[in-house]
């Protein structure tokens, strides 16, 4: 089975049922998406399928043949991080962090697709998610001040 | 994996107990004398724990307690954490007491490397070790013209080794460049990239895949088993069977679950009366000896005496660590060693089970704890106990992973509870009597113990805690007991109060002269603006007071009620913690602690008939999602000059009763359990 993940080609010898995570994770070694749920629920195994977030541990992998597979490391160019990801670090999103790459994979699918958006559509696009350590607050500031908010509301309704 | 290992060229080392208080530590001693910090002779710097980084950034805190008090640069400070091999035996990561008995003794053994440094400068330089200042890893004159000389320079041709004495002068708070101010945790761009390995992530070469059979309930026996359909499944390395103990060890993870699915398997089941729907009656029924923890003053009369007394039973469920990482664990047999790569908040505990179960010595076992997604109390030492064996049974390295569903039926919950409470007031609000029952699911006594104590004045007092006997595996929780005995002292608190037609803060605040717990008090309420609050029907306030690790918080919260519909919309939280390392970390794990006590309050519990969980998968347990997120205010309210104190558990002792009590603003309907939705 042929598959494109982070613009690079790969050949797989794996059963068209397989979940995609199990694929990136144990076949290709791509291990910064991760397991939480097993029944699409969590967010933590988002991937961006052409750009859009796809819950991995409930996709087979057939669903990905013939796209573009994009991972939490295959988001920066190279040493540049990804805007996102800058501000997950500029506001400390993050405790335990297993769940922060799908969170990140969501919020940059949703600042692809909509410029500026608000606090609706930011909470919206990362309800699938979950994030045990309760980090929140400083998720939807990172997002706000990825979108060129100013975020100073600290999690404001 | 690569393992870490001892660093090389070492220089200058500082040898003492691994943990440090100024009073004798009721949570255990002081630990055997190892290796705490050593510097290279590059200058680079290394500091050993059995601590274990599981979100609260506590290799963070070291490095930032490191670099202050050594004046070297943050990134100069390499932390190692939770390798059996290479760290000190410290305990574990529990009680919010790293910062507090750990990060306190590494601040000690830095400032007497920074001592030794300044004297071999001073021999150098030939001048009074008194007229020399540190920075960035150099030493200099103070206020002279010389050159500043490094660290790595000094010690060239050196090798020190400096026992920490009994006394050691830590810097001033004046003095601090990064303690108290907020920091960037240095492990950021790692977690944002996927690159940090988790056990989940722990590839070891040869390594092959296990999944375990599990029985349909608890306690239930094996009586047959046919593994042939398993057998013949491609991949398949081994079917491992040593009396109920079954796994599958396979070339791949999907194959494993495939094989276990194929194994045909007939149990037999034993009766269990215990639910989640009479989980109340049968801890009562369970309860073992009560420990009685204060007994002050005469009850009888004090009631006697009172003008109003109060009554009421309040119950609490278990209720789910949930962390997003389930357990998993990868073990790995050289001969008779043998190496773990877990998830583990205490490597030395678990390596010491292995231990046991194993018939091996402790030297035959290194336990090296990788960094946790996720804990506040479970991680179950299990699955390394279930590695290690289908591990030897292969001869090859094995990893087992538990899925979500396995996480929430075979790991441990925190104890249900039941409370009575009965209270005596005198005319002029003030409490006379206290008279505080509690009984907590589980083995262990001393769970039930944490928060049950009242931090109100009151003289006549009889503090009572029991464990029972408790159908589901009761296990550690952030805080344990003590966000549970809380949620029934400050519902009852609020209950007296509107008894005798008092407000709730001022009804605190008449019987609250804590000199650290009444200051947390005012200052929440004042930048919550208490005072102008407009409760009106589905619009409710509610405080509550709490203590923990060593720690002081209150919290006033608002929500909106509409039928199920409940909104914390804004929680402003008073803590005193003493020295904040890195307030915003410390910020961090306080509002983490409310989100994850909002879900206890609202929507958590676990539900259990017939020895099963029976909502044991995410999308039926019900945890805070980013919707659900209030606006939090944090005031610290600690005197820097007094040591820090726990700050990853505090936070959630009182959330779940300032939440009720506001529930019960807005909807007069009284919440003498949890959670709390399903009663709306």
């Amino acid at each position: 089975m042929h598959l494109r993940v982070n613009g690079e080609s790969h050949e797989v010898a794996v059963d068209a049922e397989r979940m995609l995570l199990g694929v990136l994770r144990h076949e290709l070694g791509l291990t910064g998406t991760k397991y939480g749920c097993g029944e699409g629920t969590c967010g933590a195994c988002t991937v961006l399928i052409d750009g859009n977030p796809t819950q991995t541990c409930y996709t087979p992998v057939s669903a990905a043949v013939g796209r573009e597979v994009t991972t939490i490391e295959g988001l920066a160019d190279g040493d540049e991080l990804h805007p996102v990801q800058e501000a997950f670090v500029e506001h400390t999103a993050f405790q335990c962090a297993y769940c922060t790459s799908g969170f990140i994979m969501s919020s940059a699918a949703l600042l692809d697709r909509v410029s500026g958006p608000d606090d609706d559509q930011i909470r919206s696009a990362l309800s699938g998610h979950i994030c045990r350590c309760g980090a929140y607050v400083r998720i939807l500031q990172a997002v706000r001040s990825a979108a060129g908010k100013t975020g100073g509301e600290g999690g404001a309704r | 994996m690569t393992e870490p290992r001892m660093q090389e060229n070492v220089a200058l080392s500082v040898v003492g107990t691994p943990r440090w208080t100024p009073e004798p530590d009721p949570r255990g001693g002081p630990g055997d004398p190892a290796t705490l910090l050593t510097i290279d002779k590059n200058g680079g710097v290394t500091a050993f724990s059995g601590k274990v980084e599981y979100g609260q950034g506590i290799r963070n805190g070291f490095a930032m307690e490191i670099a202050d008090e050594l004046d070297v640069p943050i990134d100069s400070v390499n932390i190692i954490l939770g390798d059996t091999a290479l760290v000190p035996h410290d305990r574990g990561t529990t009680g919010s007491a790293s910062t507090r008995t750990v990060g306190i003794q590494l601040r000690r053994a830095a400032a007497i490397a920074r001592g030794a440094l300044i004297d071999l400068a001073a021999t150098r330089l030939e001048v009074e070790a008194g007229s020399l200042a540190t920075r960035d890893g150099q030493v200099m004159i103070a206020d002279g013209e010389s050159d500043a000389v490094s660290y790595a320079n000094l010690l060239s041709g050196h090798t020190l080794s400096l026992a920490i004495p009994e006394v050691v002068e830590t810097k001033r708070v004046e003095d601090f460049h990064l303690m108290g101010r907020p920091a960037r945790r240095i492990d950021a761009v790692s977690r944002v990239t996927g690159s940090t390995k988790y056990a989940q992530d722990v590839v070891v070469p040869g390594m092959l895949y296990g999944k375990i059979l599990r029985p349909p309930s608890y306690g239930a026996k094996l009586q047959q088993l046919d593994t042939a359909r398993a057998d013949r499944v491609a991949g398949v390395v081994s079917v491992v069977r040593d009396g109920d103990f079954v796994g599958v060890v396979a070339e791949r993870e999907d194959i494993a679950e495939y094989a276990i699915e194929a194994l045909r398997a007939r149990w037999e089941e034993i009766q269990h009366a215990a639910s989640d729907l009479n989980l109340a009656a049968v801890l009562k029924e369970k309860a073992g000896e009560f420990v009685t923890l204060r007994d002050e003053g005469s009850l009888d009369s004090a009631f006697d005496s009172a003008e109003r007394a109060f009554e009421n039973s309040y119950f609490v469920p278990y209720v789910s660590n949930a962390q997003m990482e389930p357990s998993a664990s990868v073990a790995r047999w050289d001969g008779d060693h043998l190496t773990i790569w877990c998830a583990n908040r205490g490597p030395f505990t678990e390596r010491d089970g292995l231990v046991e179960a194993l018939g091996v010595d402790p030297e035959q076992v290194r336990v090296i704890s990788m960094d946790v997604g996720g804990s506040f109390g479970t991680k179950t030492a299990t699955v390394s106990h279930e590695a290690a064996r289908l591990a030897k049974s292969v001869g090859a390295p094995v990893r087992v992973a538990y899925d979500r569903e396995e996480e929430f039926a075979w790991s441990t919950v925190r104890p249900a509870a039941t409370f009575d409470i009965k209270s005596g007031v005198a005319a002029d609000g003030t409490i006379v009597a206290w008279d505080y029952t509690a009984i907590h699911a589980g083995e262990n006594a001393f769970r039930g113990q944490r928060g049950a104590d009242t931090p109100y004045d009151v003289g006549n007092v009889r503090i009572k805690v029991a464990a029972a006997d408790s159908p589901l595996q009761a296990g550690s929780y952030r805080s344990l007991g003590g966000a549970t005995n809380h949620f029934a002292r400050e519902v009852h608190m609020d209950e007296i109060a509107r008894g005798i037609g008092l407000d709730p803060l001022e009804f605190r605040l008449a019987n609250l002269s804590h000199p650290r717990l009444r200051p947390a008090l005012t200052a929440a309420a004042e930048a919550f603006g208490w005072e102008s609050r407009a409760s009106r029907p589905g619009i409710g306030y509610g405080v509550a007071v709490g203590y923990d690790a060593g720690s002081f918080t209150a919290q006033c919260v608002e929500v909106s009620v509409e039928n199920q519909d409940v909104q914390v919309k804004r929680v402003v939280v008073g803590f005193d913690c003493g020295l904040v390392v890195n307030p915003d970390g410390a910020r961090n794990q306080i509002e983490g602690s409310i989100i994850m006590g909002m879900g206890t309050a609202l929507w958590e519990a676990v539900e259990f008939d017939g020895g099963r969980v029976l909502n044991g998968k995410l999308s039926r347990y019900h945890v805070p999602r980013i919707a659900d997120t209030p606006e939090i205010e944090v005031v610290f309210t600690g005197d820097p000059e007094t040591l820090s104190s726990g700050a990853g558990e505090p936070g959630i002792v009182p959330i779940a009763a300032a939440i009720a009590n506001a529930v019960r603003d807005a909807t007069g309907k009284a919440i003498d359990e949890l959670p709390i939705v399903p009663q709306l």
